[in-house]
């Protein structure tokens, strides 16, 4: 069984330099088209910092397009140049070749020259996202299963699925979630954080273009999940103010539509005992058991704003136990977690003013 | 081991394990509770297409519904279940079972002329514990299978239907067997070569299978940990989880993505080892920078366990540990890069038979690098703020995992097909069959990436009416793939009936187990042979002597008389 070796040619192939200054002139003209194309991931940008992260994707557009086009390329070529031809005997071999320490280093250098600069400049642009600043408007935007309620520091009303934004402004928005995790994602700013149930996520934009865009739920959080979205509105100085002050309008007058004065001090009592003692004793702020004593709430000089930083009106007080609340001490539960329907806020309402007077 | 040359290193093989046991003679001993790691091999192997089959089918139901902008065919929460069931099968069911189990069974104790694994009974029970796990996973559906994808994020897998408690038994099952089976090979490959195959003596897909062992049952062991808090959360109320009770979602996320990040690269390295073997086998070339390869999975292998939160850029951490999580990903596209351009310039210089295995192979270098490219582009923490959740992560993953372990199966299959069966498949529909998947793969997952850049997430069961054109070519095409698999199994069916008988070495392969009849007889080798020098020498003489005729050697002794090329 005496083999045959037949060597083929060992030259680099025959049309090995024209294929690679075709390789070199498809990434250059790529990289062309990509480095100046307006829109590189095929949608408008609204507002910072969408420019600098279509940047980053420009950047490593042209280099992922190279290396692509090389490894296509001289695949495919190679695998057309060397094939067996058809009457080769049947044990013809390759070009025993093993290694070729100076290619082999050459071509783990400059991968790795390339990723050192991709890093450098990924990270660049990460810090200047960390430095953004953002803090002339902050909104607080909260998930629920399934919609995205906004808060506004001078509105009493969370804004349900949109999110009102001023041309210009740099904009903080604190995301959390009532439930579940969602998503936040803002595609025409590049910009998303999960909503995480008691963690408190933050991204920072500046809107730039007047108009609607979208908000869209990228965490799976329920059969609805798909049909989750809201739209961020950007409106100018005037307009924003006018819209601003029409919600504002709202302002005061319920505690998120509880009718507080019927409220029943016995009955709060009675309540209190059932769903909230497990947590909260009736003494001072400071007699902690999961969360603070209430028995002085409404009248405690050390403490004159509630945890979430409300005033400690009644409304004010009906509002968090309705929603929840999550702050350093833990989870205050929303009312549907405590199955409390407003009649009941209410009465809880009543009782906990009751104390503060004795 | 008196027969050993002068010069022949002894490998770590004793002569007391030099004992054959006698072949099993009833059907139950032989067939189905088999200890003999090639049938159990063919046992992974059958199971694991079945669940391909399976999931394949979810996966066309999921396609099948995103036809229209609202839903063609079923509810959003039954498609919440089909593609949860999807993903979890085909991770759990399929890839992993099938490049451990099936095919690290069943060659790699003949590629490292071992007789057997180095713990049979461990390996029979591993084995068992995956159809049971199966059955357990889709009997979910019956109770209402889980809905929160296959990474089921509390709290929402918390509320999810009474079948994400079958999930977190059947994955922490596979858990165990896989653990398993990562101990057996690691012991195996160490303990069990051939007297002279030393470590750099290994054929790649060894080398693979041994890179992929501490991966298998290190990162389970936290996969197990999370699976076992969720079930006790679900089932006992112990808060591990929730929020609303003091626990943290992102315990979870970290738990889980400790084991799969690891555990993607359980997916690939025995992928990587595969296309190790049939390129030189098909360009009759060694393979171009054997010691690079070898040692940039264990490379891959270690820098995966530090990479996890790149699955958590957005979930919320301390900002500052985003930066190192980034970096040490982007440092894994190194040893990846080094990978594929030592398998072009295998294909240099070759001279290569167009084979179905050989396209596969050139077909899994542009498929892996371009889902390696995305990877990149998720790796970027500031894109992957715009990208996480959408479909381009689905795109991704599916060129990485069908692109590059699906397709390394689709060559390790019509490689080692010949040598499992001792027929021959009939090599014009495997290329009809290859070019099928190939295009119906590229133009189904394709598009997705521009999808999930414009705003389409992921996980959604009704989209935006301006995607919808590209939903539905990558539908169509996703037919043309699923009539590829199809065809793929005809194949296999055709080879039964009419293939030619295969022989011991269709191919001219080098690696031991072309050197033993096909099928391999029940003690795989008589004598176990001792190895002189790297399998992948195609100018020299085959490196083995002591091969006894009467498991089918292809030759007993080294008969060359031939000049041998120098190897260097
Ligand atoms: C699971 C424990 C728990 C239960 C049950 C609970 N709370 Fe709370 N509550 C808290 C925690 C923790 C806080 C403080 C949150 C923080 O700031 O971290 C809080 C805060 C409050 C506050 C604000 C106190 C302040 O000084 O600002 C009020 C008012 C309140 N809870 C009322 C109630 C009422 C009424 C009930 C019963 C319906 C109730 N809570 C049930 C845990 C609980
Ligand atoms: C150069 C190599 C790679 C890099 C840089 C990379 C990077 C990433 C990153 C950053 C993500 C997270 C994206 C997100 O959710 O926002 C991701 C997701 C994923 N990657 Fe890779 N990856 C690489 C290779 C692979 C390989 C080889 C596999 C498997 C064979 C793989 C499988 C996956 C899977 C399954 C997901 C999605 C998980 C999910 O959320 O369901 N990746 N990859
Ligand atoms: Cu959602
Ligand atoms: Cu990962």
């Amino acid at each position: 069984m005496a083999q045959r070796l037949v060597k083929p040619k060992t030259n680099l192939g025959p049309g090995f330099w024209p294929v690679t200054a075709f390789i070199v002139v498809l990434s250059l003209v790529m990289a062309y088209f990509i480095e100046t194309s307006a829109e590189p991931i095929g949608l408008k940008a609204a507002g910072d910092p969408a420019g600098s992260i279509d940047a980053l994707f420009r950047f490593l557009g042209v280099v992922a397009a190279a290396i692509f086009n090389a490894v296509v390329i001289y695949t495919v070529y190679f695998g057309i140049v060397f094939r067996m031809p058809k009457n080769a005997p049947p044990n013809t071999i390759g070009v025993q070749i093993h290694d070729a320490p100076v290619l082999e280093f050459w071509w783990t250098a400059i991968p790795t020259i390339l990723v050192v600069i991709l890093a450098i400049y990924s990270t660049k642009i990460w810090v200047d996202l960390q430095n953004t600043q953002g803090d002339v408007l902050t909104v607080e935007a909260i998930g629920y299963q399934f919609g995205f309620a906004f808060r506004y520091p001078k509105l009493k009303e969370p804004v349900v699925n949109e999110l009102h934004l001023q041309l210009n402004e740099p904009t903080t928005i604190h995301i959390t979630s009532r439930d579940v995790l969602h998503g936040f994602w803002l595609p025409e700013f590049r910009q998303k954080a999960d909503m995480v149930p008691g963690l408190v996520n933050t991204i920072r934009i500046t809107p730039n273009a007047v108009g609607e865009f979208r908000i869209i739920c990228s965490e799976f959080c329920g059969a609805a999940h798909g049909r989750m979205i809201g739209k961020v509105v950007v409106q100018n100085q005037q307009d924003f103010a006018r819209w601003f002050s029409k919600q504002g309008g709202t302002q005061g007058r319920t505690g998120g539509g509880i009718a507080i004065s019927a409220g029943k001090a016995d009955a709060g009592q009675k309540l209190f005992g059932e769903k909230c003692s497990a947590c909260h004793s009736v003494g001072a702020f400071e007699q902690k058991q999961v969360g603070p004593g209430l028995g002085k709430l409404f009248n405690d000089p050390a403490h004159p704003k509630l945890v979430n930083g409300t005033d400690v009106t009644p409304q004010d007080v009906a509002r968090l136990i309705h929603d929840g609340f999550q702050g350093d001490m833990g989870v205050m539960p929303s009312a549907q977690v405590n199955a409390l329907s407003n009649a009941d806020i209410a009465n809880l309402v009543a009782y906990l003013a009751g104390l503060s007077k004795k | 081991m008196a027969t050993l040359a002068p010069g022949v290193q002894t490998g770590p093989y004793h002569a007391v394990l030099d004992h054959i046991h006698p072949e099993p003679t009833s059907f139950i001993r032989k067939y189905i509770f088999s200890i003999d790691h090639k049938i159990i091999g063919i046992q992974y192997m059958i199971t694991g297409a079945v669940f391909f089959i399976i999931s394949g089918l979810l996966a066309e139901i999921i396609r099948t519904q995103l036809l229209t902008p609202n839903g063609l065919l079923v509810r959003p929460d039954t498609y919440n279940s089909i593609y949860s069931m999807h993903g979890s099968s085909m991770v759990w069911f399929v890839v992993i079972p099938l490049l451990t189990g099936a095919f690290g069974n069943f060659v790699m104790p003949l590629q490292i002329g071992a007789r057997d694994v180095a713990f049979p009974w461990l390996n029979l029970v591993a084995f068992w514990i995956f159809p049971v796990a199966g059955v357990i996973l889709f009997s979910s559906f019956l109770v209402g299978a889980p809905d929160a994808g296959w990474t089921e994020y509390p709290p929402i897998s918390l509320m999810g239907p009474p079948g994400t408690n079958l999930w977190c038994i059947a994955v922490f099952m596979i858990g165990i067997s896989s653990t398993m089976t990562g101990i057996n090979f690691l012991v195996t490959i160490l303990k069990m070569r051939a007297p002279g195959m030393t470590l750099t003596r290994m054929p790649l897909f060894v080398w693979a299978q041994f890179a992929t062992t501490p991966l298998s049952f290190i990162a389970t062991t936290a996969l197990g940990g999370a699976l076992a808090a969720l079930f006790i959360e679900r089932v006992f109320g112990v808060p591990f989880y929730d929020p609303k009770r003091g626990g943290s979602p992102l315990l979870w996320q970290h738990m889980f993505w400790f084991y799969s990040h690891p555990a993607v690269y359980i997916m690939i390295i025995p992928g990587f080892g595969i296309i190790s073997e049939v390129l030189p086998t098909f360009a009759r070339k060694p393979i171009f920078g054997y010691k690079m390869i070898a040692f940039s999975s264990v490379a891959i292998a270690l820098l995966s366990f530090s990479v996890w939160a790149h699955h958590m850029f957005t979930s919320g951490m301390v900002p500052w540990l985003q930066l190192p999580f980034m970096i040490i990903t982007m440092l894994i596209a190194i040893p990846t890069g080094v990978k594929i351009f030592s398998w072009m310039a295998t294909l240099w210089g070759g001279a290569i038979r167009w084979k179905t295995p050989a396209l596969y192979a050139a077909g899994f270098i542009i498929t892996f690098t371009y889902g390696g490219l995305t990877g990149f582009f998720l790796a970027a923490v500031p894109l992957d703020y715009h990208e996480h959740g959408t479909y381009f992560v689905v795109a991704h993953l599916h060129y990485v995992l069908y692109g590059g372990s699906i397709m390394s199966l689709f060559a390790g299959a019509y490689y080692w097909w010949p040598k499992m069966s001792g027929r021959m498949y009939n090599e014009t529909l495997g290329r009809i069959q290859f070019w099928m998947v190939f295009i119906g793969f590229n133009c189904t997952f394709t598009p997705l990436h521009w999808l999930g850049l414009l705003g389409m997430p992921r996980r959604v069961p009704n989209y935006d009416p301006s995607y919808q054109f590209w939903n539905v070519f990558a539908s169509v095409s996703s037919y043309v793939m699923a009539l590829g698999t199809l065809l793929f199994f005809y194949i296999l069916v055709d080879s039964f009936r009419n293939g030619k008988k295969a022989g011991p070495n269709p191919w001219g392969a080098r690696t031991l187990e072309w050197m033993i009849a096909s099928p391999p007889p029940y003690y795989n080798f008589k004598k176990i042979p001792a190895v002189l020098a790297a399998p992948y020498d195609f100018g020299n003489p085959l490196p083995y002597i002591g091969l006894d005729a009467a498991d089918g050697a292809v030759e007993a002794t080294p008969t060359h008389s031939s000049h041998p090329v120098p190897t260097h």
